[in-house]
């Protein structure tokens, strides 16, 4: 266990077993009251006024995105820069835009918890929370997109008055059904491990309304072993389903073109394509995030340690190198499989009127991060947070790519045209993000944004062995 | 000794506090040897290897999770069959009708599995663990605040048979808990 | 109408009505914007419109079924069988390319027939002209002397329609006489469909093309709402008036299949409507056609003419190694120049020159049996009279 060797002075350790210690998940040697201290601490004192700095932007386009809505319901689809034969552009790209940087949060969740990676305990609580957002901010677009928002609900499949069902052959009800899975079961994990930590804050509160509101939602934890054991069980099968689930749900949104007959987008790549793009894109968004609020709240540093930050510039750079791979693969097929149509949907995608779409991608997903390779922009902060800007750039460049470039030209000449997007596809674009990040913040006022038992549980006093001699 | 809740009360039992996760495994190890069955420890995170020592089996939860993932994938089968099939069938890209359309529902048979098994695993685990349940004995005790905290507790309850005061007082002490506390019901 | 069009009375006075001399263009450096439905003029290699010349046809008369991609697709084995199309008439249709020129009328007359909007100039510009069926115009040959192809493409009823599955709500769907349908009620407008489409035949509504005047589609709410009563009057009664965010295509102009239905039911009365053939009736733009180039009707009759000319020589069905299995079927235009005309020997080309000899030695059979069919309609002469009587 990594945390056996901080039992003994590394002097005393030769240089084999100096050479794989893991860095200490916690530095500076904080011990649990100081953790739960200091994480509770954010959300209890007065409401700092930098918060309030980045809310009121982030509320006034949350509002713009709202009057977007508001237009775009009431006046058409028309509004955005859709067309014959670009069916989706926009809306379809930012849909599945954000619903890739959701993934992270559940990988970090949830596989890295299955394969024992301790190192996800300081960064799954905001990263999921990052998933819930990304994912409301998501389902605006398929909700909205469609021509008759108000009828959206022939979706569900309930009874009604022309005893008609649903298709449940298409791809886009395979959508609803992943989607709503998704955000379901990420709210459930999500809030199944706030609990000791709602605890943590109800036990810690000092106002009324603060321990009723605490106290509720914390459901009366008490945090005795009998409930422990069957809370690491839900938690574990939960991480278990969320794993296939996350796989699931973006090839799902990947079958949306996948199962379509237009080339460029019906091939078989896409499925594991799509899912390392969205982990790559993810977790590009979630050191976007923490870093900032790690250079805020600068002791954090000690929790989100600069080992983190060099694991998931790991994770960014093998994504993205898979997603490397992935284009090169459809670029090899398009040309080995001779089929016409898909050789010239490849090369309009390169040489077309969307080149310059085309190339972002590559340079933002592809190149960009394989600086990542060099351990001084791993371990910079800063040099981190702005390389990380490329693939969330890279990751939307692709999704454009691969909806508006491909409709653009695909089997009819006579049907090609270009795309232009107008103010309302740009602004609530923009809005969403504004959305996103107003919901980030109202999470880390009131919640904790790190996990505070799974940290504590992976201190090196956490070990009941801990102290011992080992046999 | 330390009286936590109303003394008028019934008592629920005798409760102490410890300083470190090793401590209370210990602890708990032997009051699992001591033939103790109604008692509990209290960490702020689970300790690893803690239901062994107290002498606990595995968690029921992950049979009963099956059970809610069969009923989801029921569930989703009748939910797409039944209205493509029977209810309602239409011609649509000359898919068949019969039982060979079903794994074009593959997706959504798959995702209301994991649904339906996620919520059991929710529900089931706060079933199982009585939540909610926002009062309880333990609360009684101002220093049980700690629990979520930094501070490890454990407590005998009086129901087990093997329940005395005294020698629980002593048990306790033994182990090294500090601040014995008998906690009442109310 | 305001803001559309320029006045060029101001050219004619009562001194000059028929011509007039004396002008000069002067170059303004001002630009203005043209409209135009089509922005590709090349086929860009792909077998849409078919042509040879008449001696290729003489060769092989065959040769439009088996051209390009469609020589070399092997026998599609399915997976499982597909649902049977149990009525007795199957709708189809036959373009003869030889005889279109080109006209637009069967654009005008589906427009007039079926309530396809207006959509203004603005809105063709951005590509989102409503027409169900469009004349398709390629060029083909020398830049400087090139072909003009014009092929009219509408909805091809696929009996494995792409559009068909991807619909979440079932808006889409094949009818048991292998129309694909189109259910405007029920469209919520995802435009899956739409995408879905190799030939792009699907019309969304983007705005109220039928409630809003054309110049204020973007102000929303705030729009003159209605239409004005002459529009109203000009509305085919027997077609509904799409509301926005639905899907439109071509129909096969069911209301007027609908209609000879019904009156073959009047007909047939007490006694069973399948002795009673469905009177002859024209789709619109059959109707307009000054050529004869569309003909629609049963293909299940082998004596109707679109049967004779679907199993004939020249037809082929665009994008067949698809599999979408289209119901209309096109005749390839044969070419006869005459050698003396000055650039005789690029007439006919449109598509390149025909495939190595050695092909030709390949089963002739299975390739000339693909050629103008799609599936063969899942009706079965023998089984009339023990079929039972559907609606």
């Amino acid at each position: 266990m990594a945390d056996a060797s901080a039992a003994r002075p590394s002097a005393d350790l030769t240089p084999d077993e100096q050479a794989v210690i893991r860095p200490p998940l916690v530095l500076n040697q904080r011990k649990m009251g100081w953790i739960a201290n200091y994480v509770s601490s954010i959300v209890e004192d007065k409401t700092p006024v930098w918060w309030w700095a980045c809310l009121v932007p982030c509320l006034l386009l949350t509002g713009v995105l709202g009057f977007c809505i508001v237009y775009l319901i009431s006046t058409g689809v028309g509004v955005w820069g859709n067309n014959h034969p670009v069916g989706w552009a926009w809306d379809i790209t930012n849909f599945v835009f954000w619903i890739g940087i959701g993934h992270a949060g559940t990988l970090i969740s949830a596989i890295l918890f299955l394969t024992r990676q301790k190192w996800r305990t300081s960064i799954n609580r905001a990263a999921e929370a990052m998933t819930l957002f990304a994912v409301i901010c998501a389902a605006i677009y398929p909700g909205l997109h469609v021509g008759r928002v108000w009828m959206a609900w022939f979706l569900a499949p309930v009874p009604n008055a022309n005893g008609i069902w649903q298709n449940f052959r298409s791809p886009l009800l395979w959508d609803v059904f992943a989607v709503s899975t998704y955000f379901t079961v990420s709210v459930l994990f999500w809030y199944t491990g706030l609990i000791p930590d709602l605890a943590t804050l109800r036990d810690r509160a000092k106002t009324k309304i603060k321990k009723f509101f605490y106290g509720t939602l914390a459901l009366g934890w008490r945090g005795g072993n009998r409930q422990w054991r069957h809370y690491e069980m839900a938690y574990l099968l939960l991480a278990g389903l969320s794993t296939p689930l996350v796989l699931s749900v973006h090839s799902v949104v990947s079958f949306d073109f996948a199962t379509s007959v237009i080339p460029g987008w019906h091939t078989t790549i896409f499925p594991p394509y799509f899912v390392a793009g969205a982990i790559f894109g993810g977790f590009a968004m979630v050191l976007t995030i923490m870093i900032p609020a790690c250079a805020i709240y600068k002791p954090l540093h000690d929790l989100v340690t600069v080992s983190h930050v060099d694991k998931m510039c790991k994770v960014i750079v093998f994504t993205g190198s898979i997603v490397g791979y992935a284009y090169i693969m459809e670029l090899f097929m398009a040309w080995y499989s001779a089929n016409p149509f898909e050789k010239a949907a490849f090369w309009y995608r390169a040489f077309g009127p969307f080149w310059w779409a085309y190339w972002s991608m590559m340079f933002c997903n592809v190149i960009a991060p394989q600086i990542f390779w060099f351990k001084y922009f791993r371990t910079h902060l800063v040099w981190v947070w702005i390389i990380c800007q490329f693939p969330n750039m890279g990751m939307w460049y692709e999704r454009f790519v691969i909806i508006a470039t491909t409709l653009s030209r695909d089997f009819t000449p006579s049907a090609w045209a270009q795309f232009h997007p107008t103010w309302v596809d740009i602004w609530m674009f923009i809005g969403t993000f504004g959305l996103f990040f107003t919901l980030f913040l109202i999470f880390i006022r009131f919640l904790p944004m790190i996990c505070m038992f799974e940290v504590k549980a992976v201190l090196p006093e956490a070990d009941p062995h801990h102290g011992e001699n080992h046999g | 000794m330390n009286i936590a809740g109303d003394p008028q009360s019934k008592a629920y039992g005798l409760a102490a506090e410890f300083d470190s996760a090793s401590q209370l495994f210990h602890a708990a190890e032997r009051l699992r040897d001591a033939g103790y069955k109604k008692f509990d420890v209290f960490s702020p995170f689970p300790i690893h290897g803690m239901d062994d020592a107290m002498g606990l089996k595995r968690s029921l939860l992950g049979k009963i999770i099956f059970i809610g993932g069969l009923t989801g994938f029921l569930t989703a089968v009748c939910l797409t069959f039944i209205p493509s099939s029977i209810l309602y069938p239409l011609i649509v890209m000359g898919k068949p009708t019969n039982l060979y359309t079903v794994p074009a529902f593959f997706p959504i048979l798959f995702e209301l599995t994991i649904l339906l098994s996620a919520f059991t695993a929710v529900f089931g685990m706060f079933i199982m663990n009585g939540l909610p349940r926002l009062n309880h004995p333990m609360f009684n005790w101002d220093r049980f605040q700690r629990v979520s905290d930094d501070k490890f507790f454990c407590v005998i309850e009086a129901k087990d048979p093997k329940f005395t005061e005294r020698a629980a007082k002593d048990l306790l002490e033994s182990l090294g808990g500090q601040n014995i506390t008998k906690v009442h019901e109310d | 109408m305001e803001g559309v069009g320029f006045n060029a009375y101001p050219l004619r006075t009562t001194a000059a009505l028929r011509f007039r001399d004396g002008v000069a263009i002067r170059i303004t450096g001002d630009t203005y914007p043209l409209a135009r439905t089509q922005e590709a003029r090349s086929m860009h290699g792909r077998d849409l419109f078919r042509e040879g010349t008449l001696e290729r046809y003489e060769d092989d008369p065959k040769f439009a079924g088996k051209m390009g991609m469609d020589g070399h697709i092997p026998p599609n084995i399915s997976l499982y069988t597909h649902p049977e199309l149990t009525s007795k008439e199957q709708w189809g249709m036959a373009v003869d390319l030889n005889t279109c020129m080109g006209c637009n009328a069967c654009v005008v007359a589906c427009q007039a027939e079926n309530n396809v909007p207006v959509v203004g100039k603005e809105q063709v510009r951005k590509n989102r002209d409503m027409a169900w069926i469009r004349i398709d115009r390629y060029f083909a040959g020398e830049p400087e002397d090139p072909e003009m192809l014009a092929q009219p493409v509408m909805c091809q009823h696929c009996e494995n329609a792409p559009c068909e599955t991807v619909c979440p709500v079932n808006a889409t769907v094949h009818s048991e006489d292998g129309l694909n349908l189109m259910a405007y009620n029920r469209c919520i407008g995802t435009r899956y469909c739409a995408n879905n489409c190799p030939w792009k035949v699907r019309r969304f509504n983007y705005f109220d093309y039928n409630a809003r005047p054309t110049t204020e589609l973007y102000w929303g709410p705030l729009a003159k709402k209605g239409m004005a009563d002459s529009l109203k009057m000009s509305k085919n009664p027997n077609v509904t008036v799409r509301m926005r965010g639905v899907m439109e295509k071509c129909t096969f102009c069911i209301q007027r299949i609908e209609e000879a239905k019904i009156s073959r039911l009047v007909e047939a009365g007490p006694t069973d409507k399948n002795k009673v053939p469905v009177r002859e009736f024209k789709v619109a733009c059959q109707q307009a056609c000054p050529s004869d180039s569309l003909v629609f009707g049963n293909i299940n009759d082998p004596e109707s003419r679109v049967a004779r000319l679907r199993n004939g020589d020249r037809g082929y069905v665009m994008l067949k190694y698809l599999n979408t299995a289209p119901r209309v079927t096109y005749l390839a235009r044969i070419k006869n120049p005459n050698p003396k005309i000055p650039g005789a020997d690029q007439v006919g080309q449109a598509n390149g020159a025909p495939h190595g000899a050695g092909h030709g030695e390949e089963p002739a059979e299975a390739h000339g049996a693909e050629a103008a069919q799609g599936r063969p309609a899942g009706h079965d002469e023998k089984t009339h009279s023990a079929e039972e009587v559907h609606h």
